[in-house]
């Protein structure tokens, strides 16, 4: 009843809502479209509440956008913020503030599409707004729903900007929204010729907008701005199709139609003179559906001369929907160099992302270009080390909740950790089957399983999350094709560091020069004063411990899970083989073939990348069976046989 | 010769032996036999643990006799049985789909038959068309040729290359793997035409038996399995004795010294990879219709390593080692994950054996590689055996 | 991992009893009801909370004093996501356990490997995972949407209210995501989207590097049509996806994804904050707000723990075991073919309100949630529809719009519609 009443005022309110001071009542006018709002019904509400002139109109649309309006079971709508049961609200119209309990209030959610509506609906205001974040809010609502309507306020706004970034955002939009809805022909093709050498999205977008085309078919001359005429001939089947959804012609006959008129034509049991029995035979249904066709009885059936005769009597176009042919000309030409840049610069990002796989290949590898490549030692459980030291990550992150903090405790943590393990294994496993190294491998591989099991049983199956500290959250964006994430770039430089570390430790060490000694001829090293089990010892802790510093990276870019480790085993050893064993720069070698290879095949068939992964790891095999001994061979006696 | 050869193999006999008796007292507490005391599904799970005990004796001989670690041979064991699967599936939906048009009014044509199976096959994977792989699947003979020769010829080509550029060892190993695993990612793939990561289902289901219950079908795939068992057991027997078993014994303890001494190593080697792939492609034709499902899960490099895992346990170099090795550890893997067998409480802890049979199956593993090499079939040498002088 | 399927039949079953508070006195055995979820391997993460959920709902059953006058008896089982090992289950609870009926599995393969046991010994199976349909069986009721009940109504929120025109269709290379992007693609054109406009792309599980695609995916937009993701991406390849789409800074204002396997669950293993506003699609969120809902939550709470979530697929067996119940009191016994014939019709409200009722194709009807991903790693219920018929044959791919599942007065589950004829009694497996 107070409802009734309520609507009753309303309507009193509304029809002299131009008059109105207060925005409740222009709200409970549209009440059904702004509590259950949809992209196609939202428009009207929009503009009366946009339209009211009223100053608190901004202040609502932004907290609707921000789901921060609240509807009372009478009806009436109040800005509120959720404290557990109750809401503290603020009235539209007079910002007197109260709390209420949340059960009597429904919140209002419009979904992503009403919002970016009311985003344009909020533009006339907050492009002029002191506020920075609300002129940068209204002008990413123009880049998103580009009209020509806002033109001319963003082109007020321009000279009034004082923030350079946004005024600059400012003018390529203003060039953008020129381009396609300027009045004047001049002007607009002045804009596109400066997109010519824009490769953004944006950009190209615009062009493309100006270039959209109709397709059509017909008998006569086609007329208007033609983009182009097509050969019928290059798609039969698909330009048939056409002119039969045109209804130029009549549709060509299935297998299925066929069926159904020789069922719909049975003569005491035969088809034409034909049995039933005989009807399993394609060709027999053909010739009975032509006797049938030539008493009349069913259509004609379309041949493919039949076909390509009514095709050739027609002209398949497609036609602008710009009319001024200057205008698409000059935005084909842009569009043209546009493309030539872009496909530069897709290249240039390809190379990127092959890069990077690169180095999350050559990181998961490089501790096993120690322990396998330098020692000869089979370490099936070094992705486990790689879990281990992402599970540390996790760890940490869970006691020092600052990331940056906790990520530089992690790393050294990380290869305490598996330094530790590596070194445990080796003593305890891996040194009495020095000689053995089938056995090695059986037995590491039983280590995995254990260590699998065993995070499985402290962290669960389910992934952990491992976050990223933000300043390695985003992403280095160079132009709207190339980019590429930060955590990228530092799995790329920690690869690089570790690369340089270990050839530093290898070639200008102590260390190094007792490894490479102990590795050649353990007999006369130790003959020489040195201890082969110590060094044994180091060499696989380091390279173990390399390995838990990778899985820290890899955790931060991917996953965290017990099963991580597998997914890179035989990737990792792939890597080491195809690289050269022996040689720290074959794995970087190898690393490299096969990241540039598995990019290479993705880009050929983008469409599925489990066969780019299949064909690359049957194209290892088959490099690996021609050149045995990797990219890089050993040569000489340090290639050992 | 027979007689020689037993004579020199008596373990040979025991083992034959010991199967008949097995299969018979099985057969005898069938339900097919009446008194079920064994349970269908039980027998089922025999049956299978026969097969794998047969893949188990190939792989064996391919790692126990002639060294090469392969960790491709449950690659070969799924690919018999994608090729068996293949033919029941496309016979038991011919079936159904000749049924169904039985009632048309027009009968059907051959291209209308084949557009309803592949509709009917692939349309739970999205798809209606026959892929190129299917080409033979009509046919029983050349679906069962291609158990053989599928695996064999794979084996054959990847042999080839690998042997003759002297990969061998670990590096081997890793090579074999890496097979294993574009097998399986390939057979992953949607686009390749064996209905992807669903794979072959419903293969219990033998076409032309539909009369037949489970029950029987079982027992006599389980005696189908107990006879290739045996036959494998003999066959393997018989190679790895006399002069060709002991090249390829040669060849596992050193190679370089069997080339030198004029022995052609890459063509021994190829001989026993090959052989041993075939009838690993056998057993998983065997297996995979008592399992009723085969998909590409099963030939992840991770079932080749347990393979391995098993036949190190048993015991490598004797073929009854394989068999124990397959056996003990497979059922008491499923016993274990099965959740039924009891939990020990510690106290402070409650040890579930779902969660820890893994790990304790990892560490006896290194266990045994480390203090054990010869495996549980080593218990076999402590027994006192007449004019034993070894 | 595959662990061989060898297990001794007479130890195989766990068997948990659940005493009521109630005496049962009428009834000298127990009715067994047989849980077929994995409690190890890789769906052990999913399944166990399913198996859980089926204890409490059994126990809050013999509270009420049973069914029948007759204590209800769950037998769990572990297939251990090996999905030969369910079929072997499956076939042990119905011959050595005698189970009356059938709560579990959750992958379509898995389903696919009990189909012919549970079909061959006429068992009864509730099935309670979203899945791709093309299927239709007469002994399993399917609680779990179909793709009209998830994945058409989601992409006609994209193309209706966020005007969405150009669809990048990602998915994991397997049977739900293959079958769910072929119906869409065909629904898509059928809407008038070009088939250019339509970019689909199938990765691995558990897939890392999501650069390209990503990238791939930004580029879409260079015609300057409204570009939007729909994911039917599994699992923990979901982390890697959303981790490149957060720093690669597309919002959802700009690019919205919206997944359909993406729940409270997955988002755990990551951070939410830079990801707000993108979207799944379900039949349930814990955030539903109604009494049902709340009572539901609060049992789970109580019976499982305090930290531990409700999902879609929890109130799939919700609806599913109180329709079976209610089907087997009506039948008066439990016998497979009375309850299947008792099931029809059957009514129950759901948890997000409404009324979910099982149609004769054994599909239900069931309202569609779409919810925005909210910084704590909840969802934000933004739509909700009436309830949808499931429909186990798609009416958008050509093969199977001629066929129709109609157990009640057809009695055939893949009826072909053209030819009046009924193309097979068992399902295709």
């Amino acid at each position: 009843m107070r409802s009734a009443l309520f609507a009753l005022m309303l309507m009193i309110c509304s029809a002299s809502a131009a008059t109105a001071q207060n925005l409740q009542p222009i709200l409970q006018s549209h009440a059904t479209e702004v509590t259950n709002p949809s992209r196609g019904s939202v428009g009207e509400a929009l503009d009366a509440i946009t339209g009211s002139g009223l100053p608190q109109a901004t202040a609502f649309l932004e907290q609707w956008s921000e789901k921060n309006i609240w509807q009372r079971d009478d009806g009436v709508f109040f800005i509120g913020v959720a404290e557990d049961e109750t809401l503290a609200l603020t009235d539209v119209d007079t910002r007197a503030t109260s709390t209420a309990p949340k059960t009597d209030f429904k919140q209002l959610k419009p979904n992503g599409g009403v919002r970016r509506l009311i985003g344009t609906a909020l533009v006339q205001f907050q492009l002029i707004d002191p506020d920075l974040t609300r002129r940068e809010t209204a002008v990413a609502s123009i880049a998103r729903r580009p009209e020509a309507a806002q033109l001319a306020p963003l082109l007020a706004s321009i000279d009034a900007e004082t923030d350079p970034a946004l005024r600059a955002r400012k003018i390529q939009l203003a060039n953008f929204l020129s381009a396609r809805f300027a009045d004047d022909p001049t002007s607009r093709i002045a804009a596109i010729n400066s997109l010519a050498i824009d490769t953004s999205v944006e950009s190209r977008a615009v062009l493309n907008q100006i270039l959209t085309v109709k397709s059509d078919v017909t008998r006569a001359q086609p007329e208007g701005n033609i983009a182009v005429i097509h050969d019928p001939m290059d798609a039969p089947y698909a330009y048939y199709t056409t002119l039969v959804d045109a209804s130029l012609a009549p549709a060509k006959q299935t297998a299925a139609d066929i069926k159904r008129a020789l069922e719909a034509n049975i003569v005491d049991g035969r088809i034409a003179g034909f049995p039933l029995t005989q009807m399993s035979d394609p060709d027999t249904r053909k010739t009975a559906y032509a006797a049938l066709a030539a008493d009349g009885l069913v259509p004609v059936l379309i041949t493919d001369e039949l076909r390509n005769a009514a095709l050739n009597d027609h002209v398949f176009y497609d036609l602008y929907d710009e009319p001024n042919a200057d205008i698409t000309a000059a935005a084909q030409a842009a569009l043209g160099s546009v493309t030539s840049r872009v496909a530069a610069a897709q290249v240039a990002d390809l190379t990127l992302d092959a890069l990077s796989l690169a180095s999350i290949f050559f990181l998961a590898a490089i501790g096993l270009a120690i322990t396998f490549g330098v020692m000869g030692v089979i370490n099936m459980a070094h992705g486990e080390f790689i879990m281990m030291g992402a599970y540390t990550g996790y760890v940490v992150q869970l006691f020092v909740p600052n990331y940056t903090a906790s990520l530089i405790i992690a790393l050294p943590l990380a290869f305490a950790v598996t330094f530790g393990a590596g070194v445990v294994m080796e003593r305890l496993v891996i040194r009495r089957l020095y000689h053995r190294p089938l056995e090695t491998l059986l037995a590491t591989f039983g280590i995995s399983i254990a260590l699998q099991q065993i995070a499985k049983n402290i962290f669960g199956t389910q992934a952990r999350p491992l976050t990223s500290p933000d300043w390695l959250a985003g992403a280095w964006v160079f132009n709207d094709v190339i980019q590429i994430s930060y955590i990228r770039i530092a799995i790329f430089v920690l690869a690089l560091m570790f690369l340089g570390l270990i050839i530093y430790i290898l070639k200008r060490t102590r260390l190094g020069l007792e490894v490479r000694a102990v590795t050649q001829n353990p007999g006369m090293a130790s003959s020489m004063g040195i201890d082969p089990d110590r060094i044994n010892m180091m060499t696989f802790g380091l390279g173990s411990g390399i390995a838990g510093i990778a899985g820290v990276a890899i955790g931060l870019y991917a996953k965290v899970t017990s099963e991580m480790g597998s997914d890179y085993i035989v990737q990792s050893f792939m890597t080491v083989v195809v690289g050269g064993v022996g040689n720290v720069w074959g794995t970087l070698a190898g690393a490299t073939m096969i990241g540039f290879g598995q990019k290479g095949i993705e880009w050929l068939n983008p469409s599925n990348t489990l066969a780019a992964q299949t064909y690359m790891i049957l194209f290892v095999i088959l490099f690996i069976q021609f050149r045995p001994k990797g990219i890089v061979a050993l040569k000489g006696r340090a290639a050992g046989d | 010769m027979q007689n020689t050869f037993i004579a020199k193999n008596p373990s040979v006999l025991w083992f034959l032996l010991g199967l008949s008796l097995f299969t018979v007292i099985v057969s005898i507490c069938s339900e097919a036999a009446g008194t079920a005391l064994i349970s269908t599904s039980f027998l089922k799970t025999l049956g299978k643990t026969l097969c794998l005990c047969l893949v188990a004796v190939a792989m064996d001989v391919v790692w126990g006799y002639c060294g090469i670690l392969s960790l491709g041979h449950f690659a070969f064991f799924g690919i018999g049985g994608y090729a068996m699967g293949m033919w029941l599936m496309y016979d038991r939906t011919k079936d159904i789909v000749v049924a169904s048009l039985e009632n048309n009014i027009l009968p059907a044509t051959m291209d209308e038959i084949t557009d309803a199976i592949g509709a009917q096959i692939f349309g739970v994977v999205g798809s209606f068309d026959f892929p190129l792989i299917w080409a033979f699947s009509h046919s029983l003979t050349l679906q069962l040729l291609a158990v053989i020769l599928v695996p064999g010829l794979l084996a054959l080509v990847f042999g080839w290359l690998a042997f003759r550029s002297r990969v061998a060892g670990v590096y081997l190993s890793i090579l074999t793997q890496a097979m294993t695993l574009a097998l399986s990612l390939y057979f992953f793939q949607n686009d390749t035409g064996l209905r992807g990561n669903n794979g072959l289902s419903g293969l219990q289901n033998i076409p032309g038996l539909e009369t037949v219950s489970q029950a029987t079908l079982s027992l006599w795939f389980f005696w189908a399995s107990a006879v290739a068992l045996a036959a494998g057991y003999l066959l393997f027997a018989w190679m790895t004795s006399g002069k060709f078993g002991s090249v390829v014994r040669a060849i596992r303890d050193n190679e370089a010294r069997v080339r030198f001494l004029g022995y052609h190593v890459e063509s021994y080697k190829l001989c026993i990879f090959t052989t041993t792939a075939m009838v690993a492609g056998v057993a998983g034709a065997l297996y995979y219709p008592q399992a009723g499902i085969i998909n590409p899960a099963e030939i992840a490099p991770m079932a080749s390593i347990y393979l391995a895992v098993w036949v190190a346990i048993g015991g490598r170099g004797r073929l009854y080692g394989a068999v124990i090795g397959a056996a003990v550890v497979s059922l008491m893997s499923s016993w274990f994950t099965g959740g039924s067998a009891p939990d020990i409480n510690l106290g402070i802890y409650v040890v579930q054996w779902t969660d820890w049979w893994l790990m304790l199956l990892g560490l006896t593993f290194v266990a045994v590689t480390l203090f054990f090499p010869k495996g549980i079939g080593g218990l076999f040498d402590l027994i006192p055996r007449k004019g034993d002088r070894r | 991992m595959k662990l061989r399927s060898t297990l001794l039949s007479t130890l195989s079953a766990s068997v948990l009893c659940v005493a009521g508070s109630a005496a049962f006195a009428e009834c000298a055995n127990p009715i067994k009801v047989g849980v077929l979820h994995s409690l190890s391997g890789s769906m052990a993460i999913s399944e166990t909370t399913l198996k859980d959920a089926m204890l409490m709902l059994i126990e809050q059953q013999n509270a009420k004093g049973g069914l029948l006058g007759c204590e209800l008896e769950a037998v769990v089982v572990d297939p251990a996501s090996d999905w030969p090992l369910f079929a072997e289950k499956a076939r042990e609870l119905l011959t050595v356990n005698e189970v009356d009926v059938i709560f579990g599995n959750w992958t379509s393969v898995s389903r696919k490997s009990v189909l012919p046991v549970i079909e061959e010994l006429n068992g009864l199976l509730f099935y309670p995972v979203q899945y791709e349909g093309e299927e239709s069986s007469k002994n399993v009721f399917y609680t779990g949407a179909a793709p009209n009940q998830q994945a058409i109504p989601a992409t006609d929120y994209f193309l209706e209210e966020l005007g969405v025109e150009k669809f990048a269709l990602l998915g994991t290379d397997y049977v739900y995501p293959r079958t769910t992007n072929n119906i869409l693609e065909s629904y898509l054109q059928d809407k008038g989207i070009a088939a250019d406009d339509i970019f689909v792309n199938y990765t691995p599980f558990g897939q890392s590097d999501w650069a390209t695609i990503v990238a791939d995916v930004v580029a879409l937009g260079e015609d300057g049509k409204q570009v939007g993701v729909i994911s039917t991406i599994n699992g923990d390849a979901n982390i890697g996806f959303y981790k490149e789409l957060a720093a690669t800074g597309i919002s959802a204002d700009d690019i919205p994804v919206v997944a359909f396997s993406v729940g409270e669950e997955e988002l755990s293993g990551l951070d939410t904050s830079n990801l707000v506003g993108h979207l799944a699609a379900w039949n349930y969120f814990q955030s539903a707000e109604s009494d049902a809902n709340t009572d539901f939550i609060a049992a789970w709470k109580a019976f499982a723990g305090e930290e531990r979530v409700t999902n879609d697929p929890m109130e799939a067996h919700y609806i599913g075991f109180n329709m079976w119940v209610n089907a087997a009191t009506e039948a008066g016994t439990t016998d497979v073919d009375a309850v299947r014939t008792a099931m029809y019709g059957q009514e129950f409200p759901n948890l997000t309100g409404g009324t979910a009722v099982m149609l004769p194709n054994h599909h239900l009807a069931k309202p569609v949630l779409i919810g925005e991903i909210q910084a704590d790693g909840q969802f934000d219920i933004i739509s909700q529809t009436t309830e949808v018929p499931g429909d186990a044959w798609t009416d958008f791919l050509t093969a199977s719009a001629v066929l129709k599942s109609d157990w009640k007065d057809l009695g055939c589950g893949m009826y072909n519609v053209e030819t009046e004829t009924c193309v097979q009694l068992t399902s295709n497996y």
